[in-house]
């Protein structure tokens, strides 16, 4: 889980990192501003906030005053902000690019480093360095080891899936500054609550599936992330729109299935998919949900393909209330966008 | 990823939860020679005839278990798994989901410095049709044959060998590898396995993210795989989100994107579909 820079940087502070004079708003307030030129950062956690007006350098308290009720109530890219980081403008002299995350392959914490910090650096791709950290710190100039040391630390002890400062500002006054940073946390490790960063924890709300929604108008329900992962291709391929990624998960029972297709059918969708392969599920226990959800909701035309532990029993349930099923995902997502099989895209 | 002999002596570490029991009652009809299992309830000593142990080293010590299940909760897998390795444990499958991907790295480490092989975790473990079940999948649509899986993703995993099973010449292997980004076997790791056991043909179940097939197809072909690779791919109509824009995105770029696997994938000499019950047959 991303968090917003305020929250990383009051991390890195924690372990030692610098980061320059600052002050936090969460509305406008019509106060004195103790350190000018400053930067005025729109909190949000979409990318390219520079380049999209959210972030402003006032050298004045009438430009801050100003700049601080624009941020504030801006959003940037769609997103409403948090709120506004205000920093004091550091001198800078050169500005590098620094980032830790997991590598996948290496199976090790793998470090990535850039002589040309800045928000171009992913324009400049061939500038960063990267590989285990062992071996990339030895090419890390003598001044930044310091806090790229501090950054491991709070990376490995923090729980950290990605961490990046950049730019990460040698000044004037020959400090290391963290001047912009993005945070990335382990959710799965939410559990040890050993986190610094003031964020607060969402109350555990599990509905008992994976829901994203996405923008189509075909709803998808299955059973495990690659199941309903290629069921959208499968929409897709054939010149449908998904709806939605939904995985109720191995082994739902009937109430989950309800709940599931409850909350498909109150996005207003027409055509719902559901893609069981009962390997811990009894594909019985969904067929149960299934038909208590059809009666209350006749209007919902339901696409169902079974297989697996308990599939026939299911589908004679099914049947005996006329509803079809498929035996094949690919026939299912024909028979719901009505085309052949030459209108797959090959 | 060493070699399963149909005779490792298994302990299933968490077996007194819900899914541990229920799964070492199947493993143990399917044929799997389960040991014993280990778990912090005192109350419990034994579960059908399965002597349950209170810690790994007693259960390694009395028993000669081998190999580990790991059931245990997300919170506690980074203990029962060092608990495992320490005690002398040599595979050790990690069936469990949500485990902290630095725990995971945790582990692996362990366990490459102890020279154990480790599976998952987030994965639905291994099976070798008539020998063995090291797992959570419905062996009913495994039948034996010829052909390997390799997947990162379980239910799929099912799918593939259902159809395999129908439709082809049934399943040699089935060896689910797990979907999280820090796994303990690899796609390079599972070809050496096959390799080992000198299966010639693979599927290749894989998803967007990562460029691990790639790398383990490329490696298999260097250490002389001369069999047939079919993959099928899921996720393609899943929109770049907030996560990949920015984990590795630098280094990984496009590398990560389907149609990027697919392409290098090809250039081995790799069979690509977009439907998979068009494989092997």
């Amino acid at each position: 889980m991303k968090i917003h820079e305020y929250l990383a940087k009051g991390t890195l502070f924690f372990h030692g990192i610098k980061i320059p004079t600052s002050k936090f708003y969460d509305s406008y307030v019509e106060e004195n501003i103790s350190f000018l030129p400053c930067v005025l950062k729109s909190q949000v956690l979409v990318g390219s906030r520079m380049k999209n007006g959210g972030v402003l350098f006032a050298k004045s308290r009438k430009e801050f005053l100003n700049f601080l009720k624009e941020l504030t109530e801006k959003p940037i890219r769609g997103e409403t902000p948090d709120g506004v980081l205000v920093e004091e403008l550091v001198d800078i002299r050169h500005e590098y690019y620094v980032s830790l995350l997991l590598g996948r392959k290496e199976r090790d914490l793998i470090l990535c480093f850039s002589e040309k910090g800045g928000i171009d650096v992913e324009e400049n791709a061939e500038n960063v360095v990267s590989g285990p950290f062992d071996e990339i710190i030895k090419s890390v100039p003598e001044i930044l080891r310091e806090t790229i040391f501090r950054m491991k630390n709070a990376f490995e002890s923090e729980d950290m899936i990605y961490l990046e400062i950049n730019p990460l500002a040698v000044a004037g006054d020959g400090q290391v500054y963290a001047l912009d940073c993005v945070m990335d946390l382990d959710e799965n490790a939410f559990f040890r609550k050993t986190v610094h960063t003031g964020y607060s924890f969402p109350a555990e709300e599990n509905p008992g599936f994976h829901f994203v929604e996405l923008t189509g108008d075909i709803g998808i329900i299955g059973c495990g992330a690659g199941i309903v992962m290629a069921t959208m291709d499968a929409v897709k391929m054939y010149g449908g729109e998904p709806a939605d990624f939904l995985d109720i998960g191995g082994g739902a029972g009937k109430e989950t299935v309800i709940k599931a297709l409850e909350m498909l059918s109150r996005k207003g969708l027409e055509k719902i998919l559901l893609n069981i392969f009962g390997g811990i599920t009894s594909c019985d226990e969904v067929a149960e949900g299934i038909l208590s959800f059809k009666k209350a909701h006749e209007e919902v035309r339901l696409y169902i393909r079974m297989a697996g532990n308990k599939a026939e029993e299911a589908t004679d349930m099914l049947n005996l209330f006329g509803i079809n099923c498929y035996d094949n995902v690919y026939e299912m997502v024909r028979s719901c966008l009505q085309v052949g099989d030459e209108y797959a895209l090959r | 990823m060493s070699m399963l002999y149909g005779n490792e002596r298994v302990c299933v570490q968490g077996i007194t939860g819900r899914y541990g029991r229920y799964h070492a009652l199947k493993m143990r009809q399917y044929g799997t020679n389960i040991v014993c299992g280990v778990s912090r309830n005192k109350a419990i000593k034994e579960i059908e005839g399965i002597r349950v142990f209170q810690s790994m080293k007693e259960a390694v010590e009395i028993t000669g278990a081998d190999t580990s299940i790991v059931f245990v909760p997300a919170p506690k897998v980074l203990e029962a798994a060092t608990e495992a390795l320490e005690s002398g444990i040599k595979k050790i499958v990690i069936i469990t989901e949500h485990v902290p991907q630095q725990d995971s790295l945790k582990i692996f480490k362990l366990a490459h410095e102890k020279k154990a092989s480790m599976i998952g975790p987030n994965c639905p473990g291994v099976i070798v049709p008539g020998k063995i079940k090291l797992g959570i999948m419905p062996e009913s649509a495994f039948k034996g044959g010829d052909i390997a899986i390799i997947s990162r993703s379980g239910t799929l995993m099912y799918e593939v060998a259902l159809h395999i099973s129908k439709n082809s010449s049934g399943v040699k292997a089935g060896i689910g590898l797990g979907g999280d980004p820090i796994i303990g076997t690899n796609v390079a790791q599972a070809m050496e396995f096959v390799m080992e056991n000198e299966i010639d043909k693979v599927v290749l179940v894989g998803e967007v993210g990562g460029n691990d097939e790639i790398a383990g197809v490329e490696e298999s072909i260097k250490k002389g795989f001369k069999g047939e690779i079919q993959a099928f791919f899921a996720g393609r109509a899943v929109p770049k989100g907030k996560t990949m824009g920015h984990a590795g995105a630098i280094i990984e770029g496009f590398e990560g994107t389907i149609e990027y696997k697919e392409r290098k994938l090809l250039e081995m000499g790799v069979k690509t579909f977009r439907k998979f019950d068009e494989l092997f047959i």
